[in-house]
């Protein structure tokens, strides 16, 4: 299956037969919340996967395709909050709401996105950060939605038809865990489509694509709404994990800048990448904070801004360290 | 405003960086906090007044400029777009906690300056207007920065050089230009610029860590406006910033004309990448 | 009805005109040249025709359909295939990705644009260099992967910009038989070339630009000879000595 292989190298498919240790690590992730029992810990990894999801969304527009989008956040929140909404004024259930949620997603996209997909990169990151504050600065003075003082889920029987669990946090996780399992499944085919092929030739090339019968502009569409569609999945699930939101803790720039550095550090554009970028990450932010006591003393983020810097040191990102022939030969050793 | 010559600062010494060395610098308005709690620390331990301060902050940050170049900068700008971006945007970030980590996210003040609290009473238009002294040296003294760092630009030996960097870093190194140090130098004029506006922003603003970010976001319409690589540009782009917050501060909802602001960004970035007066990248 | 008709194409560049009502005409089968100095609009003129720029004036029709202002991928659906000057192939797919993309522009599944891809190189002579990164490649390579890109797509017209630049005088003999075998696979060919021992024996007409204006459009041989052209270049004589009989 070639599952840890970046595009950056090619080898024959010798990778399908002899895949046991993906079942040991699959099998290792579902018995994660045993091993590690905490709820602080349950926290952290239910915030790890919920990284990898986004950053795996983001690794359609912004690695696959190259377009670096800077205000992913803002759809993060549109998700939470159309899904909340919905529940809320209608009663709508808010795994439908999830979906509307993503559909909204990808309108407000559609419409906001489009006209800057003639931008090149420079200019499309800064564009859609601006747009993405803009979105924020329209949620938190805009009454109707709760402005800034956001919205409070009301409780309900915990169910995974609710979608909402109290007695333990472990559901979360492994829907969270299904979700990642979908996404990567998904990332999996269409690196290997027709559209998996047509994004990367956008990214190394716009001209090239167009003379190889590549309607660019749409397939960017495309990248970008099946990407924003999976972020405003994440938000709902963030927001029947915390039943609380609002427009400063759900879309800060912060939250869009780790959207796209999760997938960066672990590889832009690789199917692992944001599986390695993820954990890392996270972990060193939720355990800085908590350690160092919390209250706003920014080590947290000093980590991150370091690590953003550090990574010039290796562009290709972490998936990288494992592309080196002597690794290949280790791998194919242990794999039997 | 008074506001819009302020921004103006800030975005030449980003256009400025973003001219001769092609990186977004996104740490500028982490800079420019910094050079903002320099003053700050420097009136409350010591007693020198911003004002005066100025004369010693604003070598201070040059001189930083050039360490923080020589140290991080170098390596940035051999970094592919992307993550060179992000090492940018890193900067800031961890400039920021770790003024956090310092100094804690309070607000604080100056209280007690040379300006102080003074306000001059203008009529414009059969209007009577207060207009803040200290406001009106920060934007004056932003011009007259601005103004210098121009003159110096198109009137000197270095400043020409630098110029010719920024057009083509490879035939300046041809015509036995040290396009490294002047690299350097414009780094350290980008930090040295924020330094002088964070230093007239003492005396009247809040300092607090998160206050780069608005300022440089700021800059970046500005620039994006004035079109990137141009100094005047960026100046004006900073004048019509300040513009339209005024205008959008009148007309629309006071919160909103930060959206105002970054809408017309859009708009722009959209329409014409390449500003009013910049060349294309 | 003719492959190629393309009637009094004007393109303007903020006031200078790149090329001046230029028409051309390209039957079927034919192999057709294009020549001139630097700078006389022969790129331009194939992005014109491939929907890279807008015309500022003029039409151009592919097999009798109006095509002039359509956008490249379209045009590249409709049957033209183009290779670019400075070669743009895609460094970081391997060679068979590279063709791969190409062959989507005719397929949807993976497996079938991976046997015509796998086809094409055989065609074009890079079968054993398949799982080779673009970017590690020759530059002699670097340009027969463009071709057999663009040859992927199932082009009735390909338009190659330059194909021999940077070719020792054994690559380019190569370049002319993959030509050739293009050729004889049915499909059409307009070249841009500098370099004229391969033009001459290789193309049935040739069409010399100068300064955006068509100067002479004939057989090679009497353009070999045409004042005109000797002088557009500068003065300089080209014999084209036809090194092989060109056999079809």
């Amino acid at each position: 299956m070639g599952r840890l292989k970046p595009l950056m190298v090619r080898q024959p498919r010798i990778f399908w037969r002899k895949n046991y240790i993906f079942i040991v690590a699959f099998a290792l992730l579902l018995a994660l919340p045993f091993i590690f029992t905490a709820h602080f810990q349950h926290h952290v990894m239910i915030k790890v996967l919920m990284f990898a999801f986004l950053g795996c969304a983001w690794n359609i527009i912004g690695g696959y395709t190259g377009q670096v989008a800077l205000g992913h956040a803002a759809f993060f929140g549109i998700g939470a909050y159309t899904s909340s909404l919905c529940y809320i004024w209608f009663g709508l259930n808010p795994w439908f709401g999830m979906f509307l949620g993503g559909i909204l997603a990808i309108a407000v996209s559609a419409v906001i996105n489009y006209p800057c997909f003639r931008l090149h990169g420079r200019y499309f990151a800064i564009a859609t950060l601006a747009l993405g504050m803009i979105i924020r600065l329209l949620f938190t003075n805009w009454r109707l939605v709760g402005g800034a003082l956001g919205v409070r889920l009301p409780l309900l029987p915990e169910s995974l038809w609710n979608f909402q669990f109290h007695t333990t946090k472990l559901p979360y996780y492994y829907i969270a865990l299904v979700f990642c399992a979908l996404i990567f499944a998904i990332l999996y085919k269409i690196e290997r489509s027709k559209l998996g092929f047509y994004l990367r030739a956008i990214k190394e090339s716009e001209e090239a694509a167009r003379s190889l019968g590549i309607d660019v502009a749409k397939y960017k569409l495309v990248a970008m709404s099946i990407s924003v569609f999976f972020t405003a999945m994440a938000g709902t699930l963030y927001a029947q994990y915390v039943l609380y939101i609002d427009p400063i803790s759900l879309m800060p720039l912060m939250t869009s800048i780790l959207i796209c550095v999760v997938p960066v550090l672990g590889g832009a554009g690789t199917l692992w990448g944001p599986a390695l970028g993820a954990p890392i990450l996270l972990i060193a932010i939720e355990y800085s904070r908590a350690w160092l006591g919390g209250g706003g003393r920014g080590v947290d983020y000093m980590i991150v801004g370091a690590i953003m810097v550090a990574i010039i040191f290796r562009p290709a990102g972490l998936t990288s360290f494992f592309q080196g022939p002597r690794f290949r030969q280790w791998w194919r050793r242990i794999r039997g | 405003m008074l506001w819009g010559a302020i921004y103006a600062l800030v975005a030449v010494g980003l256009s400025l960086i973003w001219g001769v060395m092609g990186i977004l610098n996104l740490a500028h308005g982490d800079f420019l906090m910094l050079g903002m709690f320099g003053a700050y620390w420097l009136a409350i331990l010591t007693g020198i007044d911003p004002l005066i301060g100025l004369l010693i902050v604003t070598p201070a940050m040059f001189i930083l400029g050039l360490g923080i170049y020589k140290s991080l900068i170098t390596r940035i700008v051999k970094a592919p777009r992307l993550t060179a971006l992000l090492a940018t945007f890193g900067m800031g970030i961890f400039l920021r906690n770790l003024a956090h980590f310092l100094w804690r996210a309070d607000y604080r003040m100056l209280g007690d300056t040379l300006v102080g609290d003074r306000v001059i009473t203008v009529s414009i238009l059969g209007g009577t207007n207060f207009i803040s002294v200290p406001k009106l040296l920060a934007a004056g003294g932003s011009l007259a920065a601005t103004a210098l760092l121009y003159w110096f630009i198109k009137h000197t030996k270095t400043g020409r050089a630098l110029q010719a960097t920024a057009m083509n870093r490879q035939a300046a190194a041809l015509m036995g230009i040290d396009t490294e140090r002047m690299y350097m130098l414009a780094y350290g004029l980008g930090i040295a610029c924020v330094g002088v506006a964070g230093t007239l922003l003492t005396n009247f603003f809040i300092i607090f860590p998160e206050v780069g970010i608005m300022f440089v976001l700021f800059a970046l319409v500005a620039v994006t406006i004035g079109g990137f690589g141009s100094i005047h540009g960026a100046l004006i782009g900073g004048l019509i910033i300040g513009l339209i917050e005024s205008v959008g501060g009148f007309v629309g909802i006071p919160a909103l004309k930060q959206a105002l602001v970054f809408a017309v960004f859009v708009i722009v970035v959209v329409l014409r990448p390449r500003g009013l007066f910049g060349w294309a990248d | 009805m003719k492959l190629l008709e393309v009637k009094g194409l004007t393109k303007k560049f903020a006031g200078l005109v790149a090329n001046d009502s230029l028409d051309l005409e390209i039957d079927q089968g034919e192999i057709v040249g294009l020549i001139g100095p630097n700078g006389s609009g022969k790129t331009t003129f194939f992005n014109c025709i491939c929907g890279v720029y807008p015309v500022t004036k003029g039409s151009v029709r592919f097999e009798g359909r109006e095509i002039t202002n359509f956008p490249a991928h379209k045009i590249c659906k409709g049957g033209i295939a183009r290779t670019f000057q400075l070669v743009n192939i895609l460094m970081s797919l391997t060679v068979l990705e590279n063709v791969m993309v190409g062959a989507f522009c005719r397929t949807t599944n993976t497996n079938r644009a991976r046997e015509i891809a796998e086809g094409i190189l055989a065609f074009a002579g890079l079968p054993e260099k398949k799982d080779i990164l673009g970017g590690s490649l020759t530059i002699a390579d670097k340009k027969r992967l463009e071709v057999a890109r663009a040859l992927a797509t199932k082009p009735r017209l390909l338009l190659l910009d330059e194909a021999m630049a940077g070719l020792n005088p054994t690559e380019q003999k190569e370049a002319v038989e993959l030509i050739r075998r293009i050729r004889r696979e049915g499909i059409t060919l307009l070249v841009v070339e500098h370099v004229m021992q391969v033009i001459m024996p290789l193309c049935e007409r040739v069409v010399v630009l100068d300064a955006g204006k068509k100067i002479a459009a004939d057989v090679p041989e009497k353009i070999a000879n045409d004042e005109r052209v000797i002088k557009a270049y500068l003065g300089a004589r080209y014999y084209a000595k036809r090194a092989t009989p060109r056999s079809e």
